[in-house]
């Protein structure tokens, strides 16, 4: 599992995309506005590479529609675009949480092996893990199951490394060429 | 759905498939991670893999975060006619 030149080759071309759309802010010379709209574009090129299909993306998209709509709408175009921006996301974890406590008072007042309370024990940093990978995954804290937020957390990983990758070839090119 | 997940979780044999998706997960993901990846052991614990991945999550958005000020930079010449601005130009196909 590793960032294809295929993938790439299609970050690059939307990332390209969105920064001619965003051109005007690139041309302004407030340097955070310029940063922010090279990072907003490189983001709905990355989300871009799904077409909807993961969580994550989907959060991605619609947190990058509010800053700018019109973006969004043109990178995407084709691609359910105003299904994708509008959806609503399923409930937050939170609720899910409350039930898990709840059971979990139950299941102590049974006695447990040494072994059972070892792999309760396991389970439970395990638990305290993903909450912080919800936390850095777009989307996570809509991802209930956690086998659900394993997989997104390795696409999404596989899709920053391609982001990453790109942008890296692009900035280390160009200021190799500026410094001769 | 609520009601579905707390009975589901009593059943072992339910918990016992997820336990071993789990597991794949976690060793892919260990696979990915670079400071993983080159450790040979194969017993790192699934909540090291976790905290590494997270530690390795925030990396990558810290470098984009770079990436994009560098090129903010680098975009910074507002004189159409620099040749450093046409070279970043033509890198992005402007």
């Amino acid at each position: 599992m590793q960032p294809t030149s295929s993938m790439k080759e299609e970050f690059l071309k939307k990332w390209q995309m969105g920064l001619e759309i965003v051109r005007p802010s690139i041309d302004n010379t407030n340097v955070s506005e310029r940063k922010k709209a090279i990072k907003l574009s490189a983001d709905v090129a990355m989300a871009s590479l799904r077409k909807g299909t993961t969580c994550w993306s989907r959060a991605l998209i619609q947190k990058s529609a509010t800053e700018d709509n019109f973006l969004v709408r043109q990178v995407l175009s084709g691609i359910k675009a105003e299904t994708l921006i509008n959806k609503k996301l399923t409930k937050k974890v939170v609720c899910h949480r409350k039930i898990v406590r709840r059971s979990k008072k139950i299941s102590r007042r049974k006695s447990r092996s040494a072994s059972e309370e070892a792999a309760a024990k396991a389970k439970r940093i395990v638990k305290k893990r993903t909450q912080g990978l919800r936390s850095v995954v777009p989307g996570g804290e809509f991802m209930s199951n956690d086998v659900l937020l394993l997989q997104e957390t390795l696409d999404y990983i596989v899709s920053l490394q391609t982001q990453v990758n790109v942008m890296r070839s692009i900035v280390d090119a160009a200021e190799a060429e500026i410094e001769r | 759905m609520s009601s579905r997940r707390s009975s589901r979780s009593r059943q072992s044999g339910s918990s016992r498939i997820s336990d071993d998706q789990i597991s794949d997960l976690v060793s892919k993901l260990q696979h990915l991670i670079p400071e993983l990846r080159r450790r040979r052991s194969d017993k790192v614990s699934a909540s090291k893999v976790l905290q590494e991945t997270c530690n390795y999550i925030r990396n990558l958005h810290r470098e984009v975060d770079d990436l994009s000020d560098r090129l903010s930079e680098l975009l910074a010449s507002t004189d159409d006619n620099s040749a450093e601005a046409a070279i970043i130009r033509s890198l992005l196909n402007y």
